[in-house]
């Protein structure tokens, strides 16, 4: 039975466990066009939803006349806020304690808002009757402007909350005021400005941008008017908040709510919400008896279902003459649009924006968030980053280059001087953050060493000093730490659920298996990651290793994936899971080697007798024996369940580096280099690591160089077709060079942190920092995003640098 | 969406023909191309429409225009305008037109044109950045409608002496000698317009 041992090398790289570049297992279905996606369903009887939409940001609802649509061959309702009232569902909570309309009541508030719902036996029935609902508003004052928002004069955009003074965070002190939230010690803050003898600020906008995954939101809602049962595919990042929201929305009890993430073509935030869409969809199908769907158009999309930022960050360093940060002082007014929408834990309305003081030693820092009401789509939402990180990082990587600036410093060199010391960790910053581990000094240095740093500023101070170069040639430096896993159950919930993960594991007789997850992979290459990690921790190829995910009738409760929480929380929970069936499984090995368990090791795939190589159980014949004769009194079966509930978050971090030549006749910015370090703890797949690198540094540039949603006067948004939404292709995505250092989180089963958000959050400032380094020799400390060719030459005319 | 628009364009015909038919507002309004008054409101309340076909997408904008002020001294008309389209997308204007002599030429005038356009909903979304050059282009065209129309009108009185004077509006029923224009705003057209005109730009030409 104990054939002799293939070599250790043979039998790591048969399991395919962490460490290696295993092919991705998504892929084979994707690339044959086999995904099923929630377009992809199609159910018996099936009918189709479209939404009217407002055409106006602000105005009254004067009357809504459906005679004519319900006239319209294949039309099957007409639903407004009026039918929705008596169920209570024309307005709905959001995870941000407000609430939002699910249908116009009596007022739209802006443009796009879901005004009413068609219901017809096909797509396009549904289209050209939404366009014969005839809708009469009266127009009101727009306000786009979150600080017009707050003058005392301002037109009052919540009617529906009037009176009321206290949010669900604190006290409002005007009729478009949400909250004002404050993080740090403004007392101690303010002293070490006071005392310091140098200090900088500086205004920043960070523009509302979409994250425009390539599918658009949507969903197949089915209610089976027999059973009473309900089942929704729906492009969820958190399939299982979806479920506990509909069952309390709904009265349906839980257990007859089935809520299934199909294949989900990219999230990046725009898909954890839950959109009036599938409200719609889910009562239309409990009052027809028929399913419905509703599938968003691009337009629709970018209009109305979750934005990203909104934030006017004003930023304050004071520091020591010779470059050491004293204090930090934040004061942001976040525009949130209509509603309090924002995707956050509970406890946190202005997410985790307090991870501000970056990658450095602070000793004293202040942040104040005020969000504001204004006629823009709801949202706030985490685009390809942890709550609100994307801003913070922005705000202290700008300051840091400012404060260099102002005392004409190396922006390498003032950050070597602040950085966190690799002793000090685990680090608490100002604002109380326990980083877990981190190693900047040493990363700095590989990325200065790679690209030849002091040869790349010799070359710019040569071109600064030809007044002929045709281009201005900037250096970005970005030193990031993110914060990501939310979280600990002890300060992160959403609606009071603990933001644990979990998993299942079963080991089938024949040495298989499966498991089963609380997250939803979209792209993340879950199946194959996943599947590593118990091919590492139980020596199970994970070629036979199945991953499912977002079926909520299957799948344990998790509460899903963003915020790069899949491998901090989710991972964890596998590792957790396989170990409780480890230790059973060396129980059942001892027992049919018949030794006692302390004599045996473990070595890849199986256990062995101590000092005896000949005797051996590999874990498939574990698992047979579990099934087939276990030891006496033993409860049989090879499975595990295992909820995480993360002790802290984890830290990942980077440091990036980028030139960018700016042709001064035509402001077109050219990335001539990018170079990406990450540490993200433990590597589980170097080739998923690569590629999700890859595309968050592409997002990354989007969002830096082009993307944004400019609104008129009116309130029209002006730029919601990918006709002018930027989406970098090949063609305009410049080269990636990617490096790593290895800092495990040490209070990680595995030593993971995280990695996909940090190539988005890192490089969006890397390249506004490289855009501003071409301007800083005339004084320019900081231009606004998206550094598209059309400002940059505006700004290329201002300091008279243009050719 | 807001578009302001000061133009002045000159006419060749003179002022009392022009001033004619630019009170009457029906007869004004069957010069805008594919602009139509189906209605009459009161006095100074009209209802009306515009069809705008852009390829195969047709829209309709109904609304309701309201002459605010018809000063026959200055030969200056105010009037607003609303409405919307089902599919989507609202309109509203204010327009200032007046009729002043041409000091060297009594057979032609000039008409002053000032205009505050706001759009909402799809067309500004979609069309936003082609707004200037498209409402130039349908000026244009009205100019043109708005002119042979005024040609085709009989004389007033002595031309501009009883201009001058303040004489009434003629008789004549502005409508019948309205050219007929298209019932519907052509998209495709403006856009072909609008690539000539700019193709003449760039070479030096004049537009």
């Amino acid at each position: 039975m104990n054939a002799p041992a293939d070599s250790k090398e043979a039998r790591e790289l048969a399991l395919a466990g962490m460490g290696q570049s295993r092919l991705r297992k998504e892929d084979a279905r994707f690339i044959q066009g086999k995904g099923n996606y929630v377009d992809d369903i199609k159910m018996a009887g099936m009918l189709h939803m479209d939404i009217v939409r407002a055409p106006i940001a602000h105005g009254r609802i004067k009357s809504i006349n459906k005679e004519a649509a319900l006239a319209m061959p294949g039309v099957h309702a007409v639903l407004t806020a009026d039918d929705l009232k008596p169920l209570k569902l024309h307005w709905m909570p959001t995870l941000a304690g407000d609430v939002a309309a699910v249908l116009a009541d009596e007022k739209v508030h802006f443009q796009m808002q879901e005004v009413a719902i068609v219901i017809a036996d096909d797509r396009y029935i549904a289209a050209d009757a939404v366009e014969a609902v005839e809708v009469e508003y009266e127009e009101l004052p727009v306000v786009m402007d979150p600080y017009d928002a707050l003058a005392p004069d301002a037109p009052v955009l919540r009617e529906d909350l009037a009176g009321k003074t206290e949010g669900a965070h604190g006290k409002r002190e005007h009729h478009n005021h949400i909250f004002t939230w404050d993080a740090g010690d403004k007392a101690a803050a303010d002293a070490a400005f006071d005392a310091a003898p140098v200090k900088v600020s500086q205004h920043m906008y960070y523009p509302r941008v979409h994250p425009c995954p390539l599918e658009t939101c949507g969903c197949v809602a089915s209610f089976d008017p027999v059973r009473g049962e309900l089942t929704t595919y729906l492009t969820s990042q958190a399939p299982h908040v979806v479920r506990t929201v509909v069952s309390m929305l709904s009265g349906i009890a839980e257990s007859k709510v089935r809520i299934v993430s199909p294949d989900i073509g990219g999230g990046f935030g725009n898909k954890v919400g839950i959109y009036p869409g599938y409200v719609c969809a889910i009562v239309a199908s409990i009052v027809l008896g028929r399913p419905v769907k509703w599938v968003e158009d691009r337009i629709e999309n970018i209009s109305t279902t979750a934005f990203a930022r909104d934030y006017h960050m004003d930023g304050e360093l004071a520091a020591t003459a010779d470059g050491k940060i004293l204090g930090l002082r934040v004061n942001v007014v976040a525009d949130h649009g209509a509603f309090d929408a924002c995707a956050d834990p509970t406890k946190f309305p202005a997410g985790l924006f307090h991870i501000c003081s970056g990658s450095y030693d602070v000793p004293a820092a202040h942040c104040s968030v005020k969000g504001v009401y204004t006629n823009k789509a709801p949202g706030g939402v985490a685009y390809r980053c942890s709550f609100r990180v994307t801003e913070a990082v922005y705000l202290i990587e700008r300051m840091v280059d400012v404060l260099a600036q102002k005392l004409g410093m190396d922006k390498a060199e003032i950050r070597e001087k602040n950085f966190i010391k690799k002793e000090q960790f685990p680090y608490t910053s100002a604002f109380g953050f326990e980083y877990d581990s981190g190693d900047y000094h040493t990363a700095l240095k590989k990325v200065l060493d790679a690209v030849d740093y002091p040869a790349l500023r010799a070359e710019q101070a040569a071109k600064r000093a030809d007044p002929n170069s045709p281009t201005l040639m900037g250096i970005g430096l970005v030193t990031f730490t993110e914060i990501v896993g939310a979280g600990p159950s002890k300060m992160c919930d959403i609606l009071g659920v603990g933001m644990f993960d979990s998993c299942e594991i079963r080991i089938h007789p024949t040495g298989s298996a499966i498991a089963r997850m609380g997250t939803i992979t979209q792209g993340q290459g879950h199946q194959t990651t996943y599947a590593q990690i118990i091919a590492t921790e139980l020596g199970i190829p994970s070629e036979v290793i199945q991953v499912e995910e977002g079926d909520t009738s299957t799948a344990p409760y998790g509460l899903g994936t963003y915020g790069s929480r899949s491998t901090p929380v989710a991972g964890a929970a596998i590792a957790m899971a396989a170990r409780k069936i480890h230790a059973k499984a060396r129980k059942i090995a001892a027992h049919m080697l018949e030794v006692n368990e302390n004599d045996l090791d473990w070595e890849i795939d199986r256990f062995k007798v101590k000092g005896d190589d000949s005797k051996f159980k590999t874990m498939a014949e574990v698992a047979w024996q579990a099934y087939h004769q276990p030891p006496e009194g033993m409860e049989p079966g090879l499975e595990a369940v295992h909820y995480y509930d993360p002790p802290n978050f984890t830290y990942p971090f980077g440091i990036y580096l980028c030139v960018v030549d700016i042709d001064r006749a035509t402001g077109e910015t050219k990335v001539r280099r990018f170079y990406a370090l990450d540490d993200c703890g433990t590597r589980i797949n170097p080739m998923i690591i690569d590629g999700q690198i890859h595309g968050g540094l592409t997002e990354g540039f989007a969002v830096a160089m082009g993307q944004q949603m400019p609104f008129d006067a009116q309130g029209n948004l002006l730029g919601n077709t990918l006709m002018d939404y930027f989406l970098p292709t090949a063609v305009e995505t410049p080269q990636w060079e990617t490096d790593f250092t290895v800092t495990p989180s040490p209070h990680h089963p595995i030593g993971a942190k995280g990695v996909a958000e940090s190539p988005h959050v890192g490089s969006i400032p890397t390249f506004t920092s490289a855009v501003v380094d071409a301007f800083s020799h005339v004084g320019v400390t900081h231009l606004d995003m998206p550094h598209t060719s059309f400002r940059l030459w505006k700004a290329l005319k201002e300091h008279k640098l243009a050719l | 969406m807001e578009v302001k628009l000061e133009k002045q364009y000159p006419l060749a015909v003179d002022s009392a023909r022009a001033w004619a038919l630019l009170a009457d507002l029906e007869a004004t309004a069957g010069c805008m191309p594919g602009a139509a008054i189906t209605e009459k409101v009161s006095e100074t309340s009209y209802k009306g429409g515009v069809k705008v076909k852009v390829g195969p997408a047709t829209a309709q904008f109904a609304g309701l225009v309201d002459v605010l002020e018809v000063n026959a001294a200055e030969r200056k008309v105010v009037m607003r305008g609303k409405g919307a389209d089902k599919g989507g997308s609202s309109a509203s204007m204010d327009l200032t037109a007046v009729i002043t002599d041409d000091p060297n030429n009594p057979q032609a005038c000039v008409l002053n044109g000032t205009a505050e356009v706001i759009v909402n909903g799809k067309f500004a979304q979609f069309g936003g950045r082609m707004m200037v050059q498209v409402s130039e282009m349908i000026l244009g065209q009205f100019v043109g409608n708005f002119q042979t129309a005024a040609q085709a009108l009989a004389p007033v009185g002595g031309g501009a002496a009883a201009a001058a004077s303040g004489a009434a509006p003629a008789a004549a029923p502005a409508q019948a000698a309205a050219p007929a224009v298209g019932k519907e705003l052509d998209g495709l057209a403006i856009v072909w317009a609008l690539i000539k005109g700019w193709f003449s730009g760039l070479f030096g030409k004049k537009a």
